[in-house]
């Protein structure tokens, strides 16, 4: 029973091993590093990365992709941005961004679900669109001066804490028990692990799948609206690039790149380990042109030994099944009586 | 006799697909405690027959009861509504997930509850599965059986079970039928779809025998034995009605070397296969849909391995070679699934025709020599065309198999693997393939022919080896190949096969 219980939280738990044995080796050769400042500093630089993570576990599980997301972080990041400039009130300026979030995520989902356009493709478009969208709507210009006291909201304190680290850690928990406790939330695993069984449950697919992007672009406008608390400036090229750090950090966290496997702890956590390295690289005295290089191997090492595990598993199964076809000694004896 | 409630009545549903009448007015119900056997042959339309059962096809025509109550607008949620379940001979569970999570999703109920019925109906049928382990890690009965579960959590009264025993071993297709035994005297009727005719003795009340669409036979199992089910199965008059003839002669080859002799080979969906193939004729391999013909002829090619055994060509030994030497050695394959394999399908004819012969010349592509090919063949195939650089797809099915055909030629080979060499062409078409088989192998090709279509094997085989859940069990010489005698190589019942019992 405990053994495979344990089994179930495998992916997680590699993950966040990885994590400590990340900050154990860092905080061997820098003890700095291991510092509470430095801790929670990596916390909430990653907070961001995990917002748009957990959206982009959403749309993972149900067996898509969305790349949009740095497109979709960017044009609502530098629309709310003007309001606020402008002197527009903190509510105006957040509804108009999750607006925007969710009208492109309905048009990804839609296009994937209607049009039947694979999702790279349709949220690659998107990617453009909504770039040369905010370039147009902001003149080529860096949205700046924005209002001190919604910059000083990503220093809000209580008790100690980030206020912003919390709500987004305690969101984490609170979507990760949704998707793995409520009827509904299983469903989008349901859906990438097999969708013709799904159908045949009486799932709606299309409307789960639709939801997906709706989910993950709004993840990415509210991930919009910590980048312009935390930073105070939208430059054009805000979020630029950050889809494949997003992605690979929802691989690393366990969340299957064909659906149906992860959850957005792991893909959260999956983000700190992406953000850390940045900064452990910093301690270790390491140049940071390596970061990359390193993360990129990191993801290759993790989704090649994924697939040679899942390509054996179905290699097994399909010689299983057809050995048992074969007529056995056994039955021809029983027969024979 | 007590009276039984009756649970489904179907009355005469039609169905068909584009031109193709898959169901012809079948009628058919099944009461209380009744175990139906459902029996036919590839194509009879079993599935289409119990996809409208299930709600997934909507029939053409015909009336659906269920509890005698007439059924309108009927769709696969009113069906487990009415308690009416399939159970899939590939389970359709989520991998990923638990058992238990297999078992509650898609309920409208309390999880709790879900779960303590399951357990106690697991307990109740003796099954040994933990409800946390991940579907995954499953064996293919455990996965049935939890399909079974799912069926019963949703109080079925009606179960169709589709060849539940294909994936089976014997101890676990015994306690299936324990399982059956339980669940019929708890009054749920009982559709089993099979191939095995001892099973339907085993454990059914009734049979029912499907073919061409039609109901040919049915009744209690008490009024049948074996040879009247075979009987059943085959078409009416069954000698002498084609118009054209393929010529058979019967050949003395005492001292003749085979040009293909397989050697008791075993891999993976077959054991201890014995065949040998000689110069110009054509050598039937009988049998089924997932038989095991198509994993023999792989392994012959060389796309799979052999466990044991040995494979000669022209007395070479060809067993463990690649694909592209046993190309070169005089073997070919043309495959079973020919948009999968068969064909490359935005490629031009020509392409087509001359994709396999281009290695064999220099480094780079000469024009001449392809048109040279391809009209050759076009000619000596007669293959319908407009014009050579077309897309292949564009051709008929007849038309595209006989360029494959060309493809295969064109290497030059001695012996030609053809698996369902007609598969989803029409029957002129099918003709036509037919004479060009019979060509070949005048011009002393051999050719090594798997199919299920009866018929066909039986038409243009000079003998044929009968393949039955991956043992080769029968051995048919010229003059004993008939519908009969093929239909009961491919059942497993032909006299002389190891499995045939007296009844």
């Amino acid at each position: 029973m405990s053994k495979i219980k344990s089994i179930t939280a495998k992916r997680e738990f590699r993950t966040f091993l990885f994590l400590i044995v990340l900050f154990v080796v860092v905080g061997i050769v820098n003890t700095d590093f291991l510092s509470i400042n430095n801790i929670a500093n990596s916390l909430k630089s990653s907070l961001l990365y995990i917002v748009l993570a957990v959206g982009m576990t959403f749309v993972l599980l149900t067996g898509n992709i969305d790349i949009s997301v740095g497109g979709v972080l960017g044009l609502s990041a530098a629309v709310s941005g003007m309001i606020l400039r402008d002197g527009g009130s903190f509510l105006v300026a957040i509804a108009v961004a999750i607006l925007i979030g969710a009208v492109i995520g309905l048009i990804n989902g839609l296009g994937v679900t209607k049009l039947k356009i694979s999702s790279f493709i349709m949220t690659l478009g998107m990617l453009e669109i909504t770039r040369v969208v905010q370039v147009i709507y902001t003149d080529g210009q860096w949205v700046e001066n924005l209002p001190i006291e919604f910059k000083q909201l990503s220093q809000l304190s209580f008790m100690g804490m980030n206020v912003l680290s919390i709500i987004v850690v305690v969101s984490v928990i609170l979507v990760h028990l949704y998707l793995s406790r409520s009827r509904r939330g299983r469903y989008f695993a349901a859906i990438g692990d097999n969708e013709d069984g799904a159908v045949l449950l009486g799932i709606p697919v299309e409307r789960y799948k639709t939801l997906s992007f709706v989910i993950s672009s709004v993840c990415a406008s509210l991930a919009g609206l910590i980048f312009a608390t935390q930073i105070g400036f939208i430059s054009t090229t805000a979020g630029v690039g950050i889809e494949m750090t997003v992605i690979a950090a929802a691989v690393l966290g366990g969340v299957s790149l064909s659906g149906g496997v992860g959850s957005v702890i792991g893909a959260g956590i999956g983000a700190i380990i992406m953000i850390s390295i940045n900064s452990a690289l910093v301690y270790m005295k390491v140049p940071a042109y390596w970061n990359d290089a390193i993360s990129g191997s990191l993801l290759i090492i993790i989704v090649v030994s994924d697939a040679l595990i899942a390509r054996n598993a179905s290699k097994q199964a399909k010689k299983e099944r057809l050995n048992t076809r074969v007529l056995q000694e056994e039955v021809r004896e029983s027969y024979a009586k | 006799m007590v009276s039984v409630r009756n649970l489904v009545k179907l009355e005469n549903i039609q169905k068909s697909f584009n031109q193709n009448k898959v169901l012809k007015g079948v009628s058919l119900e099944i009461a209380e405690s009744e175990v139906i056997s459902i029996i036919g042959g590839n194509g009879a339309g079993k599935s289409t027959l119990m996809k409208i059962l299930t709600g997934v096809y909507k029939a053409d025509d015909g009336t659906i009861e269920i509890n005698s109550e007439k059924i309108h607008q009927y769709n696969p949620r009113l069906a487990h509504e009415k308690g009416i379940y399939l159970v899939p001979q590939e389970p359709l569970l989520f991998p990923n997930m638990t058992v238990e999570q297999n078992l509650t999703i898609g309920f409208n109920k309390d999880k709790s509850d879900v779960k303590e019925q399951s357990k106690n109906l697991i307990e109740e049928l003796g099954w040994d599965i933990d409800l946390n382990r991940l579907a995954n890690s499953l064996t293919i009965a455990e996965q049935q059986q939890l399909e079974i579960i799912k069926g019963l959590l949703r109080e079925a009264k009606v179960l169709i079970l589709d060849e539940p025993t294909s994936a089976l071993t014997f101890s676990e297709t015994k306690s299936l039928f324990t399982v059956i035994e339980k669940l019929k005297s708890s009054g749920v009727g009982i559709f089993y779809i099979t191939h095995r005719l001892d099973e339907v003795f085993q454990i059914s009340t009734h049979a029912v025998i499907l073919r061409d669409g039609k109901v040919t036979l049915k009744g209690k199992i008490e009024k049948f034995t074996k040879e009247m089910l075979i009987k059943g199965l085959l078409p009416e008059g069954n000698e002498n009605r084609y118009k054209d003839k393929f010529e058979k002669k019967l050949v003395n080859r005492e001292n003749e070397e085979p040009i293909l002799k397989v050697e008791n080979i075993s891999g993976d969906g077959f054991r201890n296969i014995s065949f040998d193939v000689f110069k110009g004729e054509v050598v039937g391999l009988g049998g089924l849909v997932g038989a095991g013909r198509t994993e023999i002829a792989e392994a012959i090619y060389g796309i799979n391995q052999v466990s044991s055994g040995k494979v000669y060509l022209n007395g070479d030994d060809i067993t463990k070679l690649g694909i592209n030497e046993t190309i070169e050695s005089g073997l070919s394959y043309i495959p079973e699934d020919r948009f999968l394999h068969g064909i490359f399908s935005i490629s031009s004819i020509r392409n087509n025709i001359t994709a396999q012969i281009i290695k064999r010349q220099g480094f780079f592509l000469k024009k001449k020599f392809e048109k040279k090919v391809t009209n050759e063949y076009v000619e000596r195939l007669s293959i319908l065309l407009s014009n050579q650089e077309d897309e292949i797809k564009s051709l008929s099915g007849g038309n595209q198999q006989k360029a494959v055909i060309a493809r295969i030629l064109s290497t030059n080979p001695q012996l030609i693997i053809m698996d369902e060499p007609t598969r989803g062409i029409d029957a002129a078409a099918r003709s036509d393939i037919y004479s060009i088989i019979t060509e070949l192998k005048e011009q002393g090709y051999s050719i090594l022919l798997i199919s299920s279509d009866l018929e066909e094997i039986e038409r243009i085989s000079d003998r044929i080896f009968g393949i039955y859940r991956g043992v080769c069990n029968a051995f048919l010489g010229l003059n004993e190949i008939n519908a009969t005698n093929v239909m009961k190589v491919a059942f497993g019942t032909y006299e002389g096969s190891e499995t045939y019992v007296e009844n």
